[in-house]
């Protein structure tokens, strides 16, 4: 076996196969949970509007976690139903498929999904129930694609739960569909939910450079953009921690470039919107990219400067990501809390 | 590593054999067992009166605080001695003095294998006990009262007939005025609540404790849900109880209790079947919007709202709070939906 080179560990080289950021540390006893792996699953797939999203377990599992994600939609809004099996203790002695089964059936029989997105929950994997034969059955027989989600509680941190839920996107969904052909092919936006609609924000800003957004992995998803998302020509990953192993596999199946960047504060969007027009090889989008950027930044530092003017020289407390906003204002001494942030960007902010 | 004689109670909760109130009796039971095998007492029911256990109370699944409250004050009005099994008020509304301590009131360790040798065990949740219940009177061989949550004035003079049988103790004097004062305000509220259509939710004692509030004040049950209502394997059946309090009252014909289904099944019932009003948690409030129902919360749980568990609501001093909750809220509605001519000052 050849020897890998030793720039593919170096974080810095580009291409690299050291991803930039570490995964999220473990909680230490008495932090607050950040929720288990079947949480991470859940959240990571949940804003696929437009898809039915099956609890298999006792009610606790899907309804302490329900819509604790925050994404918003622009149109369908299935997902928010919180489907569940609600095992009760009977179902556990004596097994849950047929349940399941049922479940299966009704959902598709009232809503008519493009797809169904089964979750195993602690209790269903530790009674061994086969979630995959069951799945994979009642896809056939419904001719809807029901989709197994393995990724129960205790395997794992929330964040493995969002790494599961990457490899079910890219073993079941990712290329099993095509594009219409007038579909224009730009950017899949990977690791991006929509959090109180701010994505919105983002593709704005992307369609004015012209940028097209092929498939939003999840934010305000439909299911069937994201069956064709392995024909776009460049992945931005916006949070390294979970997805970027879906990244590199779709760089190594379908050859997609890709970039991690974020919209936290105007140096990144910057150097996002940079990245995805150089990614994407294209001269007149590069052109129009640094014409909006220098338009936009120019605005902002004009609404900045009597802020600024307030804020110079006294210290700031921010909170999780905000940390690159919170430089690009200026105060000394920011002080910073939280867990879970990324790591420092090295490109200015 | 924590030493040998440390207490380690075990209960076992596993989520999907029952609701919160199956859990509750599961862990009551399982500290209460595992505190009195331990310390090796024999219990002699009745021989705690010098050592001063008297009455032992369960208020069961409580959110309230200013239940636990209006308990502490009945009792001390009958002056005697109880042990609350168990208190978790202290926790819950624990007094903001800018020092932290980390328990606050609560029941001793030790006072729980006393409970065995007081005179009586009463229980204001019989529907969530079960468990307990059946381990007090068979394990420590105790009598056993067990009523559903006190809500109004019948809910409460049950209470203190209760209390007073199991203690030899008359009803104090101060009760008994109390009593007089809210039937007085229950007079002068009643015209605005009669013939009110109401939607109850909740678990199965506080619905047998607001049912009969309701009937008693002539409002009209006509939806009742209960979705953690026993429906198997039990001799104490919430639904015969709640039927048959239903079937005694003329103000009950019209209700339908429905065990086992959820607030879905009352958005449906509360679209299709209109009422006046519904009390309930705060997780009816999107069912109530939806009908244009007024809501009232009463129950488990309350969000949405701010210091709710401090009133109490059972009690004589509870059922003036629920009254005053119910009547205001239908007061407001005539101010907010009259028809201009019926805005009055004086209601």
């Amino acid at each position: 076996m050849d020897p890998l080179r030793q720039d593919d560990f170096d974080s810095q080289a580009c291409g690299s196969i050291a991803p930039k950021a570490k995964p999220c540390p473990r909680p230490k006893p008495g932090e607050a949970a950040g929720g288990c792996s079947f949480d991470g699953a859940q959240i990571t797939l949940l804003p696929i509007m437009d898809a039915a999203h099956l609890v298999h377990g006792p009610i606790a599992c899907a309804g302490n976690s329900w819509e604790s994600r925050g994404a918003l939609s622009s149109g369908p809004s299935l997902s928010q139903y919180g489907f569940a099996t609600d095992l009760t203790d009977s179902d556990i002695i004596f097994g849950g498929e047929k349940k399941l089964k049922d479940s299966i059936d009704y959902i598709a029989g009232r809503f008519a999904p493009p797809a169904i997105f089964v979750y195993s929950t602690c209790v269903t994997a530790l009674i061994g129930e086969d979630m995959d034969a069951v799945c994979k059955e009642a896809g056939d027989r419904i001719g809807i694609p029901v989709i197994p989600v393995n990724s129960p509680g205790f395997v794992g941190s929330k964040n493995l739960g969002n790494r599961l839920a990457g490899d079910a996107l890219l073993q079941y969904v990712i290329g099993t569909g095509e594009p219409d052909p007038e579909t224009a092919l730009g950017v899949n936006l990977i690791g991006e939910y929509n959090i109180a609609g701010e994505m919105w924000d983002i593709e704005k800003l992307m369609n004015s450079a012209g940028i097209a957004v092929t498939s939003r992995i999840t934010g305000d998803a439909r299911y069937k953009e994201i069956t064709w998302a392995h024909r776009a020509r460049v992945n931005m990953v916006v949070c390294s921690r979970a997805l970027l192993g879906l990244a590199k596999e779709m760089e190594a199946r379908y050859g997609i470039p890709y970039f991690e960047g974020s919209f936290y504060g105007a140096k990144e969007t910057t150097y996002s919107l940079r990245q995805m027009a150089y990614l994407m090889n294209d001269r007149e989008m590069e052109r129009r990219v640094d014409r909006l950027t220098e338009r936009e930044e120019a605005r902002l530092g004009q609404e900045l400067r009597p802020y600024r003017k307030l804020l110079r020289g006294s210290g700031l407390y921010s909170i999780r990501g905000r940390q690159k906003l919170v430089r690009h204002l200026g105060p000394e001494g920011a002080g910073r809390s939280g867990r879970r942030r990324r790591d420092e960007q090295k490109h200015g902010g | 590593m924590i030493s040998e004689e440390y207490p380690v109670a075990y209960c076992n909760t596993p989520s999907f054999v029952g609701s919160h109130i199956t859990g509750y009796d599961a862990m009551i039971k399982g500290i209460l067992s595992y505190l009195y095998t331990r310390s090796g007492i024999e219990s002699k029911p009745g021989s705690g009166a010098e050592s001063g256990e008297k009455l032992n109370v369960m208020l069961g699944f409580e959110p309230y605080t200013g239940n636990f409250a209006e308990l502490r004050k009945i009792l001390g009005a009958f002056d005697t001695k109880y042990t609350i099994l168990g208190d978790h008020s202290g926790n819950y509304d624990s007094p903001a003095t800018g020092e932290y301590e980390y328990y606050y009131g609560g029941t001793k360790l030790a006072d729980v294998p006393q409970a065995a040798n007081a005179l009586a065990t009463l229980s204001l949740q019989k529907y969530t006990l079960k468990k307990t219940q059946e381990y007090i009177s068979v394990t420590w061989n105790q009598q056993l009262a067990a009523l559903s949550t006190p809500l109004g004035i019948k809910g409460t003079d049950t209470l203190l007939d209760t209390i007073s049988e199991l203690t030899g103790l008359p009803i104090p004097a101060i009760l008994t005025e109390e009593r007089g004062r809210v039937v007085d305000a229950l007079m002068d509220s009643h015209p605005y609540l009669h013939g009110k259509r109401v939607a109850l939710v909740g678990d199965p004692d506080l619905l047998i404790g607001l049912i009969g509030f309701c009937l008693e004040t002539g409002m009209e049950p006509v939806h009742i849900i209960c979705s953690n209502g026993d429906v198997d394997f039990n001799e104490v059946k919430f639904k015969d109880e709640a039927e048959s309090l239903l079937a005694a009252s003329p103000y009950g014909t019209e209700a339908t209790v429905h065990v086992g289904k959820d607030l879905w099944h009352m958005r449906s019932l509360l679209l299709n079947d209109k009422v006046d009003l519904a009390i309930g948690s705060s997780h009816l409030k999107f069912a109530a919007k939806d009908a244009e129902v007024p809501l009232v919360r009463v129950g488990f749980p309350i969000f949405d709202r701010h210091h709710m568990h401090r009133y109490p609501i059972i009690g004589y001093q509870g059922t003036l709070n629920l009254l005053s909750l119910i009547v205001n809220t239908i007061l407001q509605q005539l101010d907010d939906h009259n028809s201009g001519f019926n805005f009055e000052l004086v209601r």
